[in-house]
């Protein structure tokens, strides 16, 4: 008897369950069935009314049923949930193709990015960064390099003198002076570059300025040569432009090295095809450099003949120009916040 | 590749010009065809064809009879060389003569005067020419001017000379600036029938400090300033004189004046061939640098360590390393290999200023800064603007324009134009540059040295003074600096008068007890200066001291377990009482147990008594160690309100 009702119970109550259609009904059955006078409970409490042999096996069919309809009770509970929230998602639509909200974002200025490229990948080879004023003397700019007073080799290096002129104090043309500057405190083994401003007394046009941003290098050793010069600049170019770069040494002249040579790449922007940047050539030339002159050490006090080395210098604005395929130079100091958003 | 750059190649009729960018190392013996000529055969092993100039000497004839010549400065003419042709034909030059200069940017003028000029080009040797007839006193002197002296040069230009410029004279006058330019008196016309010829070498000091000190540059100059080799003389008169007789038809006098007391001999270098293959790090057969050498005109004797003879037109060539440059100029630097060196593992030195540097810029632009790059000159105007002292700022001698008249004694100005210049395309901006400023410091040795200094400034728009504070405050903290706090600015009546920054809206950034820099608005009177609309604030920072501040040391507190509790307080002040006295009696009486003051609001205005204004704090309880009861919590906040309330003139307003 009470068998059947328990039975009849399950089915009942897996028909009811199927009708519901929201969380209110769901809840009315529920207390139905749980709640403090539900059909379970019922039985349950009548349970001292039967025979004690039956007791067991009744309690123990009532609580089963019991488990069972929580379980099928919690499923339709979630179909139901997830039924909801996709009807109220579905009437949240939102317009995915209205643009997006920015946030503000600051920007650092090109040459700076291009700046940490080139001392991340020297710091990497071992080169240390050093700094050195950007007033500078004669001595240091010139003659310690190696340019005589009265020079016409000096005529290369159209100078900012300063006030009063018997100071002969002029703003750096170059980096070159931190080589003599560090090479008096410092004894070879060494490997150092040194970035700064440099200054021109030019003309300006769209590849021409009069203030500019250059990067220094040096190494000198025993036995330091042209090979190893080949294989850390080709290993920077390879570094900065991220992608395999053909560049060619041909003979310059620098009074501060002795052989000396420029360095040209093939023409970033056109991959050597020839076009405006390059002037047709396919090359671009982006650096001076050479074996550093036995008189500048001499000057900087180390011992003629005793040591060897290699210079170079860079100019950070070309390189800029060739990564991003800028066309003005005059655009880095521009200020522009047009320009410098872009970076 | 090997030699030198060409610039430009251009048709020329059947022909072609090439620019060729020829070193300053080399000018003495490639400002000219023949140089170039001797470059290529060496590079592309061919020979070389010297010009003809096989001179048939009329021995009736005989040059001394025609000029005398006196050097009296042999120091800076050290050679100089004369010959005589009469019976000229002057007229146009040929075809060729008269292309080939007007190529070379000359003028052609008559078959004489241009025959000196081609051969100049041809050997890189300037001549001159003078009408014999013309020569007071049949003489040429090489001295120097004298006070007062004058000349009139071929162009007409009129030149007041001095002691200190060389000239070629006749027995009265100045006849030509030596090295640099022929007078007109003694000129070569039509009428001309004897022609002197001068084939000199001067001393290129000489002619540098003449050139400049009368502004005048010529292709003689040019060459005599670099220098040429004093042999070349010889040949290139001989060349000129067979031009002359061939084209002119004039008869050559026997013999030639040359005045040379100090004959250039062929200088000798030992060279190493270790060194070679050491500097240019690859083994070159001793044959084959034998034979480079040799196609470029040196004489080499020797194995091992060789002998080398240098030709004196070689000007450049001193040491073993000019010799090396040769060598592998020629052999061809792409033919050396690329091996990478090996050195000490010595790791690179750690650069702390680049290392602050580059943490400031990132977090000045996590907060959405932009950093810009300047120029680090001010204008005259700009100068002005700001009331800068002329003592303390240093001015170019030869400034590009009166735009970049000094260097900048300050990041500010730069950073206003730029403001101005992006105020129409931007509403918001947010800018900083880090560089280096210029200004005579005052030190105790030397009244006034130049010096410079890097700073860190920037430029925000709005009502932005507190921002401004904030932003030093978090910019500060992260690069490890604690002990900051600001200090208003009491300018001497002195300083006030030139202060760009707002008398009151102005404070001193200290940490402990150094000045490291200041922030705040920057008076009205140079912000309309620099045509700045926008309202804007500034901080300006000696970023060395701050970068000797900084430090990467920073130590995990422990987030207590225990929950915090929030009260609100608002107090009720005279409006000049500054909030750092609210916060400290709030921090004082709270003790240990208050974790944190933050002040939210600051209210003057409508609803509020004036000469009053309003500050609302959210305080913050926390304890390590326990829950606070809120028995706990507000005997604390009673405490706090009791201690506020003791100023009669504060009052703390409940909620």
């Amino acid at each position: 008897m009470v068998k059947v009702d328990l039975k009849l119970l399950k089915n009942q109550a897996k028909i009811e369950l199927g009708k519901i259609k929201d969380l209110k009904e769901l809840n009315d059955i529920s207390n139905k069935y749980f709640g403090k006078e539900g059909k379970i409970g019922q039985i349950l409490g009548s349970l001292e009314k039967l025979p004690k042999d039956k007791r067991a096996s009744v309690g123990k069919s009532a609580n089963d049923l019991k488990e069972f309809l929580k379980v099928i009770f919690e499923k339709k509970s979630e179909e139901i949930k997830f039924k909801i929230k996709k009807e109220q998602e579905t009437k949240d639509w939102i317009d995915i193709t209205a643009p997006g909200k920015k946030p503000t974002l600051g920007h650092l200025h090109p040459l700076t990015q291009t700046k940490r490229k080139v001392e991340e990948i020297f710091q990497s080879m071992g080169f240390s960064i050093i700094e050195g004023p950007e007033i500078e003397t004669e001595w240091y700019n010139f003659d310690a390099l190696n340019i005589p007073k009265n020079h016409p080799a000096r005529d290369q290096w159209d100078t900012f003198w300063l006030k009063p002129e018997n100071l002969r104090l002029l703003l750096r043309t170059h980096t070159s002076p931190v080589q003599v500057r560090y090479m008096e405190k410092n004894n070879p083994p060494l490997r150092i570059i040194a970035p700064g401003n440099v200054f021109r007394h030019e003309a300006t046009d769209a590849s021409h300025e009069f203030q500019l941003y250059q990067v220094e290098g040096l190494m000198v050793d025993k036995g330091i040569s042209v090979p190893s010069f080949k294989a850390v600049v080709g290993e920077f170019f390879r570094r900065f432009f991220q992608k395999e770069v053909k560049f060619r040494l041909r003979p310059d002249f620098f009074p501060f090295t002795e052989p000396s040579f420029d360095i040209s790449i093939t023409c970033v922007v056109c991959g050597g095809k020839g076009c405006s940047v390059c002037k047709g050539t396919g090359w671009v030339e982006v650096a001076g450099a050479g074996m550093v002159n036995q008189n500048v050490f001499k000057y900087s006090g180390y011992i003629r003949g005793k040591w060897q080395g290699w210079a170079f210098g860079f100019g950070l604005e070309r390189l800029t120009m060739m990564k991003y395929k800028i066309n003005d130079i005059r655009l880095f100091r521009s200020g522009d916040l047009r320009f410098l958003n872009q970076f | 590749m090997h030699f030198a750059e060409v610039g430009e190649i251009k048709r020329e009729g059947k022909d072609f010009s090439l620019d060729i960018d020829v070193r300053p190392n080399r000018s003495a013996d490639c400002f000219s065809h023949i140089g170039i000529a001797r470059e290529i055969a060496a590079i592309t092993n061919s020979k070389l064809l010297e010009p003809a100039s096989k001179i048939e000497e009329d021995k009736e004839l005989k040059a001394k009879n025609f000029i005398k010549v006196e050097v009296k400065n042999s120091g800076d003419c050290r050679r100089y060389t004369s010959r005589v042709i009469t019976g000229v034909k002057v007229g146009p030059s040929p075809q060729y003569i008269r292309k080939m200069l007007k190529v070379c940017g000359l003028r052609p003028i008559n078959n004489i005067v241009d025959i000196a000029n081609y051969v100049m080009l041809e050997t890189g040797q300037p001549l001159h020419t003078f009408d014999g007839d013309k020569l007071e006193g049949k003489k040429i002197i090489v001295r120097f001017a004298k006070k007062g002296e004058r000349i009139v040069t071929l162009d007409g230009e009129k030149y007041d000379l001095d002691n200190e410029i060389l000239v070629i004279a006749d027995a009265e006058k100045p006849v030509a600036i030596a090295g640099i330019k022929g007078g007109k008196s003694p000129e070569i016309d039509e009428k001309t029938n004897i022609v002197v010829l001068e084939s000199a070498n001067f001393n290129p000091k000489t002619i540098r400090n003449s050139s400049k000190s009368i502004d005048l540059k010529t292709d003689a100059s040019l060459r005599f300033e670099h220098g040429v080799d004093p042999n070349l003389t010889e040949i290139a008169i001989n060349r000129a004189a067979f031009l002359i007789q061939k084209i002119a038809k004039g008869k050559v006098s026997q013999g030639k004046i040359d005045i040379y007391p100090r004959k250039i001999l062929p200088n000798k270098i030992k060279l190493d061939l270790d060194y070679v293959k050491n500097l240019l790090g690859i083994l070159i057969p001793e044959k084959e640098i034998k034979n480079i050498l040799e196609k470029l005109g040196f004489k080499v004797s020797g194995s091992k360590i060789l002998s080398i003879e240098v030709p004196t037109r070689r000007l450049d060539v001193l040491t073993q390393e000019d010799l090396i440059e040769d060598i592998g100029r020629v052999y061809g630097y792409q033919k050396i290999p690329t091996i990478f060196p090996l050195a000490s593992l010595i790791p690179p030195r750690r650069n702390l200023n680049v290392f602050w540097e580059d943490s400031t810029k990132d977090i000045l632009k996590e907060m959405g800064f932009n950093e810009v790059y300047n120029y680090s000159f001010i204008s005259e105007n700009d100068a002005e603007a700001l009331n800068y002292g002329k003592g303390e700022l240093i001015e170019l001698e030869n400034p590009l324009s009166s735009d970049h008249q000094y260097l900048r004694p300050s990041l500010i100005p730069n950073l206003l134009k730029n403001i101005a210049d992006n105020q129409k395309n931007f509403q918001d901006i947010k800018i900083f540059e880090i560089g280096n400023i210029f200004k005579k410091f005052v030190t105790k040795k030397s009244a006034q040295k130049p010096a410079e200094k890097v700073m860190l400034t920037g430029v925000l728009t709005g009502d932005a003074f507190y921002q401004t504070k904030g932003v030093i405050d978090s910019l500060l903290n992260k690069i490890g600096i604690s002990d900051i706090w600001y200090n208003e600015y009491n300018p001497t009546p002195e300083e006030s008068k030139s202060c760009l920054w707002h008398l009151k809206k102005c404070a001193e950034i200290k940490v402990g007890r150094e000045e490291i820099g200041f922030l705040g608005e920057i008076s009205s009177r140079v912000a309309n200066n620099f045509k700045v609309e926008k309202k804007i604030a500034v901080f300006d920072l000696d970023f060395g001291k701050l970068s000797s501040l900084a430090s990467e040391e920073s130590e995990y507190r422990p987030v207590s377990r225990f929950p915090a509790a929030v009260r609100d307080i608002a107090v009720l002040i005279p409006r000049l009482t500054k909030v750092e006295e609210v916060l400290r009696k709030i921090q004082k009486n709270g003790g240990d147990l208050v974790k944190d003051v933050d002040l939210f609001d600051i209210y003057e205005g409508e609803s509020i008594e004036e000469g009053k204004k309003n500050l609302a704090f959210h305080i913050i309880f926390q304890s390590e160690d326990k829950t606070l009861s809120s028995q706990e919590i507000d005997l604390l906040q009673n405490k706090i309100i009791k201690a506020l309330e003791e100023n009669p003139e504060w009052q703390v307003r409940k909620q």
